[in-house]
């Protein structure tokens, strides 16, 4: 027999189930290897130690709850047949879905959280204007809208009128500024876009305003 | 007459018969639980509770998690008991329930990582279930270091694997067959075997902390 038999049969060797032959071999190999002997020898000592141990404890607490318990089985076996069908399905579900609890709960929260700082970026109070702001770039030779180069931040001045309608602008790039003239656009067949409600709940509002542009520079 | 069922074995081995894998004790206890007769319960708990508790507190290390989980096997024994084919004991059944409940519990855990404190761990004078009372028929000395080896082997079996932990306590603390254990862990028996020879080769190594140091040794 190897030592690697005898690895394999320790258990049942240790625990007494070894009969016969078997049991022989293995005694025989113990008397000429002294680590296989060491080993089961151990393996022994593992096993009469652990039967010493005391078993814990319960707390006397626990009689008492498990006896509630119980009172409480026993009153619901004797409830009617429907509730006790009840109740049993009840439990089975709270079984089923105990693993999922934790996930759910974490799903819930997930969705809550996303919902809250999304529904923080719409807002309630101004009306979004109905147009999109032409962001173009243009350089002097087609300087019909801006005739400046953004190279840094420009502030575009507005007046509008009582309807929002754009009457006049200027371009102000650092310390140079352009004044421009609508009625050029207009005979270009540029339409300049209508700030229909501004700052204001529904009301289109007049008077003069800034928007300031700021170019992005992308380094590749 | 459910008080003559449950006191008149002799009338229920006809009725009930050896049923495959049932004593016939269990199968008293198991008619009435069923019939919901309090002696039963009582019967129950009086049996199970401190072995279980055992088993449990084993594979969890505390006293407060352990007593939750006594709880939550015997109510779902409760609950079971009707749906119980008797292939198996009753013993086999309910071990079977609560290594199941307490590997839930400590997966449960070790996932959410709970780190508070169960204010069970401040007993505030309460013993611990491990303590015994001393034993009168030793010396301080020799009680002082059957405490120290125990606390030793306590620690060391709360280190190693708890799939191979489990097969030991059962064995070797529980004293259970090899057949019993493969019953309620539904493995081979090869596969008991393997487990018990790594588990006392894991507590071994533990216990031996220098590669030079016996058992012995280590246990001095």
């Amino acid at each position: 027999m190897t030592c690697w038999s005898i690895k394999r049969r320790s258990t049942d060797y240790v625990d007494g189930r070894l009969r016969g032959n078997d049991r022989s071999r293995v005694a025989s190999h113990l008397a000429e290897c002294d680590s296989c002997t060491l080993l089961v020898e151990e393996l022994a000592s593992v096993r009469s130690t652990l039967r010493e141990l005391p078993q814990p404890t319960a707390p006397s607490p626990l009689r008492t709850e498990l006896l509630i318990l119980a009172s409480r089985e026993r009153k619901l076996f004797r409830s009617s047949r429907l509730h006790r069908l009840w109740t049993r399905w009840k439990f089975r579900f709270h079984e089923l879905m105990r693993p999922l609890t934790i996930p759910a709960t974490g799903g819930l929260l997930s969705s809550l959280i996303l919902f809250g700082a999304l529904a923080l970026t719409v807002s309630t109070s101004t009306n979004a204007v109905g147009y999109e702001v032409p962001v173009v770039y243009a350089d002097k030779a087609d300087a019909n809208l801006v005739p400046v180069e953004l190279r840094s931040a420009v502030v575009l001045n507005l007046t509008l009128d009582g309807k929002g309608r754009i009457t006049d602008y200027a371009v102000q790039d650092g310390s140079a500024s352009f004044v421009g003239d609508p009625s050029r656009l207009q005979s270009n067949n540029i339409a300049l876009p209508e700030f229909r409600t501004v700052l204001a709940m529904t009301q289109p509002v007049s008077g003069d305003i800034s928007i300031s542009f700021t170019p992005l520079l992308f380094r590749p | 007459m459910a008080r003559l069922l449950l006191g008149n074995p002799g009338n229920l081995s006809i009725l009930a018969g050896a049923q495959a894998g049932v004593s016939e004790e269990d199968a008293r206890i198991l008619r009435g639980l069923r019939a919901g007769i309090e002696d039963a319960y009582q019967e129950l708990i009086d049996r199970y509770e401190q072995p279980i508790f055992g088993i449990v507190f084993r594979l969890l290390e505390n006293p407060g998690d352990s007593s939750d989980v006594v709880q939550e096997v015997f109510l779902k024994v409760f609950r079971g008991v009707n749906s119980f084919r008797e292939q198996s004991s009753l013993r086999t059944w309910i071990y079977r329930i609560a290594l199941n409940e307490a590997h839930n519990h400590r997966r449960w855990f070790s996932r959410h990582c709970r780190c508070e404190i169960s204010l069970e761990d401040e007993r505030g004078g309460r013993p611990n279930p491990l303590e015994l009372a001393s034993d009168p028929g030793r010396s301080p000395f020799e009680q002082a270091l059957d405490s120290e080896n125990r606390t030793l082997i306590e620690r060391a079996l709360a280190k190693i694997n708890p799939v191979f932990r489990t097969a030991v306590v059962l064995r070797d603390i529980e004293n259970l067959s090899y057949e019993e254990i493969a019953e309620i862990l539904q493995i081979s028996l090869g596969t008991v075997k393997s487990r018990i020879l790594r588990g006392r080769e894991a507590l071994r190594r533990e216990l031996t902390q220098r590669p030079d140091q016996t058992l012995a040794e280590a246990l001095a």
